[in-house]
This record gives C-alpha cells, structure tokens and sequence, in this order.
C-alpha cells in the first residue's frame, strides 16, 4: 500500500477535501483535494513544513471546521452532512484529541481532567472514575491524579491529555504536534505511551508531527506538500 | 450533576477555593441585597409604625353615616357589631372641628368624642399618654395633643375655651351661647405631625354638647381581633349594617396617606434596584473577561463533544450562582444588621450628635423595622434574575465561539 492508498476498512475516510480562506484580496487554498482513509487502529503520521495543511487537514478530520468541498466519513457514517449538534455529539464519542498546548481545565485535577471527557457526553459514575484513574495509572500518573495542571510538569500534563483523549474509548486519535513543548526525551516518551495505549485501546492515531523520528515509529508516514499528499 | 453546572461551580471555587472574581462579584451582590432589605425594611418599619398610631387612634374600622346617628339606628349598628365574626369592641365617636383659646392665643384643631370606658378597649391611647390621666376626663375636661398644648401654651390643669360651630349657628338665630371652659386633664403624643398638632379629646357627652347632637354620634371606631382579616370584616359589616351606614377600614380612611407610603417603598425599591444591577454589571464584565481567558478551554470543550447552548448555560450558571451566593449572604449580612440596628445607630448617633439630641429630634429610641416577606421574596427573585441576566452577555459570546477558532487562538 502507498502512503495514501485508502485501507480496506476505514476507521475514518475523507474524500477529495478542500479549503480555502480569503488571504487579503485572494484566496489561499490551503487543502487542495486531499484524499486519507485510516484503518482501525493503524497508526499514521503526517509530515509537512509549516503551512502545508497539516493542522487544517486535522481539524477538518475532527470535524471542527468544514471542508469547502469534499466528503468525510467517520466508521463509514457520512460526517459532512451531519448539522452542528450532531456533529459535536458524535466527535465526543468517536474520537479524541491531543494538542500541542495540552489544554487542560486549570480548575480541575488531572482525574477530574480525564473524567471530562465522559462527563461532556453525559456519562458520570463509578464505571468512568474508575476508567479515568486506570487510564492515569496507565499513563504513569496514579500518584498525580489530585494535583491541578499547574503542580504537573509539561510531560504530565500531555500524558493526562493522552488519558482524556481515551477517555470515551474512542476509534480515533487526532494528535497535533504533540510533543512541540515538551523536550526531546519526554516528547519521545509521550509518542510512545501514545503509541503504546492506543494500540492497547485498539484506537487508530494519526499523528501530526514535525519530528521525523516520531513519525517513523508510526505504521504509515504521510507527507503534506502544498495542501495535498506527495 | 450536568457538565455545565460542575464546570461553572468548579470555574467559580477551584479546588474548594474561592476565586478573587468570585469574591469580589459575590460582595457586590451582597452588598445591594443587603441595602435593598435594610432600606425597605425601615421604610416599612415608619409606615407601619404610623399605620399602628392610626390605628390606636381611629380603630381599624371607621363605622359612619351621611348624617348623626341616632339611638335607634345606633342599638342596630350595635346588634351588628355583636354578631360580626372578628369584631373585638366598639365604641361610638362624635368628631369635628372647635376652636381651643387659651389666654388669646387660638387654634381650631380636629376634635373627638368618646365613651371612654368604651374608648379604652377600642383605642389604646393612654399609651400615648405623656401628662395627666384619662382617668381625670369628665364632660368638663379635655385632653389635648402635644405640639397643639404647646402652641397655645396650655399645661395639665390649665383651662382652654371650646368654640363650637354650633355657636356660630345660634348668633344666626340671635342667641348667643357661651365658649364652654375645660380643664386640659392630660396630654398626649403619637409621634405623627398631623395628630399631634391639632387634635383635642374629650368626653362624648362634652362632644354632643358643642355640636348640639342631644344623643347623637358621627359613628363608631372597632376594634378587630387579633388576626382578623380587617377587608373582610369590613365587607361584611358593610353587607349587614342598616342603610346609609358604612364600614370603611382605615387605609380606606387615610387612603391618601397609605397611597404616599405605597409610592415612597415603590420608590426606594426601584432606586435600589440600581444597586444590584451596578453588581450585574460587575458580574458580565467579570465573565466577559472570563471568557476571552479561557478561549481555547471553551474550544476545548467544544473539540470534545461540548454543546454551544452547554457552553453558554455554564456561564448562565456562573451568573446564577454568583447571584444566589450574595443573595444569601446579603440577606444574612441585612437582618443581622437589621438586629443590631439600634447599637449601630446609637453609636453612630454617640459620635455624632449625641443619643439625647437624636432621640428628642427623632421621637424614637429604636429604629422602627417591618420586614414584609412580599418585598424579602421581590429582592431575591429581582437578585437572582438580575445575577442570571447578567451571564447572558458572556454566554453568548462563548456560545458563539467556534472551536477551531478558539484553540487557535494563542
């Protein structure tokens, strides 16, 4: 298979995806019909120099922003004709994301961090706290699970990220250069509890990742030029 | 517990903590509750007051007819008064108006006569009583108010002229009729201007005299139960007193008086208003901040499966709670003030003007207070909506928020 052949069975298949936003008096097409599929649980890497896409491409995946044309289908269900409410309700569930920023509620602890992502679908029990603390001890921080993000290190903080991500048991990760503010030795250990857990979760990932190294740890390295794949 | 509840209780007390904007927002509120109870609470405190001494001057229930009421129709008012449910006592009445002349000084103040056996079980005025004795009232006496005493000069023991119309009617018929001499056998002080300016006491007998009424009276003041229900008493007098009689309840009496007081709390309770929605305001400008601040948790949110309107009810909440937790504490903070009233203006009276000038100025030693619970209930519900509005601003900017836009914002 080359690097952007399509799986047989695709977790998650975009079709001819483009997008375009107004750059002064032209317009910048930053995705210009790109095709991806990604199988249950393979794991992907998408390389590319700044501008190249990358994390429009991913936030078209996540459904976050529209594509201007294209089609995009999550575990085969048509995404892009979903409204906005549908569409928000059903990322919770099928996928999760890790971002570079880490983005954690700072009023909450690393748990109460994890347990969020159950707890925005409307799932809160003993069942989903006791998930969230297995995920944290998973994820090395079984000790940590009371502190706020602010008395956790950069690497913890992207590995309770990684934990919220799993959360809901997702078929997808979506992770956006997620080791860009962590140093070379915990970047690579965050890639590969990552690796790890989501293989171990049967979760597919697709990894946006300057890191070339990283990027070869993945099953399928993918490079973005110009807004489409090479 | 929904996700935008827990996430707005979390946002206002993180960890168990109490955030600076929390506090300061809370206080606000808190601090408008607390002026809104207090204000409201004296101002009722003065029209109840004055509600009571006219009560303790007119009964609840004035009874009277389009002209005196002789014995006759007097025994029926009688019967009636006997058989009403919730009526206590009555005791009939003649009122007018006289000239008082006391060693050439004149005044012409309202006068009243009364049974005063009868009197005192309807009328509790020898409460009000600062000189001489009701005992001492005979057909040959009178008792007058205390700033009319004063005016003419007049103390327990002096004689004052009475100077009826009935006079005036006997020169036309070309008899002259004498000012009749009472004895001043006390003097009283409600603490309302109107009545302690210009109201002469006296004996019914004294009364029927001046006006020529023989047996006559104007009509009959009643006293009600304790708890009875004063427009429905007065309703039903009105449907079994003989015709041409009326039943009417005091505030129907002072209507113009209870209209003023009614328009004075109206009022203050909307100039208050203002406070709690300078706190509002505080509030929306609090969760605006709040809201460019944690741009990308909002994105956050809503990459994770959050809904725009669950954004937006978290901060609604955030207002909510704002409102409730200063509603709360300003109503604590009101009525312990409010209890304390009497220390704190005692001191404030003892470093200012001095307790002795403040109490002869004011009439009174403790602030009078009535908290009515239509007004605690119109505070709360106008606090917590006014808190809940205040979040609508900053929710909808969060609700508006796209998530991609939001966490791309660095």
């Amino acid at each position: 298979m080359s690097n952007a052949d399509p799986p047989a069975s695709p977790v998650l298949r975009a079709v001819d995806v483009r997008k375009s936003y107004p750059s002064g008096s032209r317009t910048l097409e930053v995705l210009r019909g790109v095709d991806f599929a990604v199988a249950a649980g393979e794991t992907v890497s998408i390389r590319g120099e700044s501008g190249s896409g990358k994390s429009t491409l991913l936030n078209v995946l996540a459904g976050l922003d529209r594509p201007d044309a294209g089609e995009l289908y999550w575990a085969g269900e048509a995404a892009h004709r979903l409204g906005l409410d549908q569409l928000t309700a059903r990322r919770g569930r099928f996928l999760g994301m890790v971002f570079q920023s880490y983005y954690l509620i700072p009023e909450i602890d690393a748990l109460a961090n994890v347990v969020m992502s159950a707890r925005l679908l409307g799932r809160i029990g003993p069942v989903e706290r006791a998930r969230a603390a297995a995920l944290l001890n998973r994820v090395g921080l079984r000790e940590r699970g009371h502190h706020v993000p602010s008395h956790l290190s950069g690497g913890e903080r992207q590995r309770v990220a990684v934990a919220r991500a799993l959360m809901n048991r997702p078929k997808l990760i979506l992770a956006d250069e997620p080791t860009g503010n962590l140093d070379e030795r915990t970047g690579d250990e965050v890639i590969q509890l990552l690796l790890e857990v989501c293989a171990e979760e049967g979760a597919a990932l697709v990894l946006v990742t300057h890191n070339p190294a990283h990027a070869k740890k993945t099953g399928r390295q993918l490079l973005l030029h110009d807004g489409r794949f090479v | 517990m929904p996700w935008p509840v827990y996430l707005a209780l979390k946002q206002l007390f993180p960890s168990g903590r109490l955030s600076f904007f929390t506090v300061i927002a809370t206080m606000g509120i808190m601090l408008g509750v607390t002026i809104m109870l207090m204000v409201t609470s004296v101002m009722g405190g003065f029209g109840y007051q004055i509600g009571r001494m006219i009560i303790d001057t007119q009964g609840e229930i004035q009874i009277t007819a389009a002209s005196p009421i002789d014995r006759g129709k007097a025994g029926e008012i009688e019967r009636v008064l006997e058989t009403t449910p919730g009526v206590l006592a009555a005791a009939p009445f003649a009122a007018g108006k006289v000239m008082v002349e006391y060693q050439k000084r004149a005044d012409i103040p309202n006068i009243q006569g009364f049974s005063v056996e009868q009197m005192k079980k309807v009328l509790p005025l020898q409460r009000y009583l600062i000189a001489g004795s009701f005992d001492d009232l005979d057909d040959d006496s009178v008792i007058l108010s205390y700033l009319l005493a004063r005016s003419l000069g007049v103390g327990v023991g002096g004689k004052v002229s009475l100077y009826s119309p009935l006079m005036m009617e006997r020169i036309s018929q070309n008899e002259i009729l004498y000012p009749r001499e009472a004895r001043v056998a006390g003097i009283f002080q409600i603490g309302h201007q109107q009545l302690d300016s210009s109201t002469v006491l006296c004996s019914l007998r004294l009364m029927q005299d001046l006006y020529g009424l023989d047996e006559k009276v104007h009509g009959y003041s009643v006293r009600l139960k304790p708890g009875a229900d004063v427009e429905s008493v007065a309703l039903k007098l009105n449907q079994t007193l003989p015709p041409g009689v009326t039943a009417a309840t005091w505030q129907e009496t002072n209507a113009e008086f209870q209209s003023i007081v009614t328009f004075e709390r109206n009022m203050i309770f909307f100039l208050m208003t203002f406070i709690i929605l300078v706190a509002a305001f505080s509030i929306t400008s609090s969760l605006l901040m709040s809201v460019i601040r944690k741009t990308r948790e909002i994105g956050l949110l809503g990459a994770m499966g959050g809904r725009a309107r669950d954004v937006a009810l978290c901060f609604c909440a955030q207002g909510l709670f704002l409102g409730a937790a200063g509603t709360g504490l300003g109503l604590a903070l009101g009525f312990t003030l409010l209890r304390f009233r009497d220390n704190i203006v005692h001191f404030i009276a003892h470093l200012t003007v001095g307790e002795q000038t403040f109490v002869k100025f004011y009439q009174f030693s403790s602030l009078p207070i009535h908290t009515v619970t239509r007004d605690v209930v119109s505070i709360i519900v106008f606090s917590l909506i006014a808190s809940t509005l205040a979040g609508l601003l900053p929710a909808w900017r969060a609700a508006r928020l796209k998530p991609v836009e939001a966490l791309r914002n660095e």
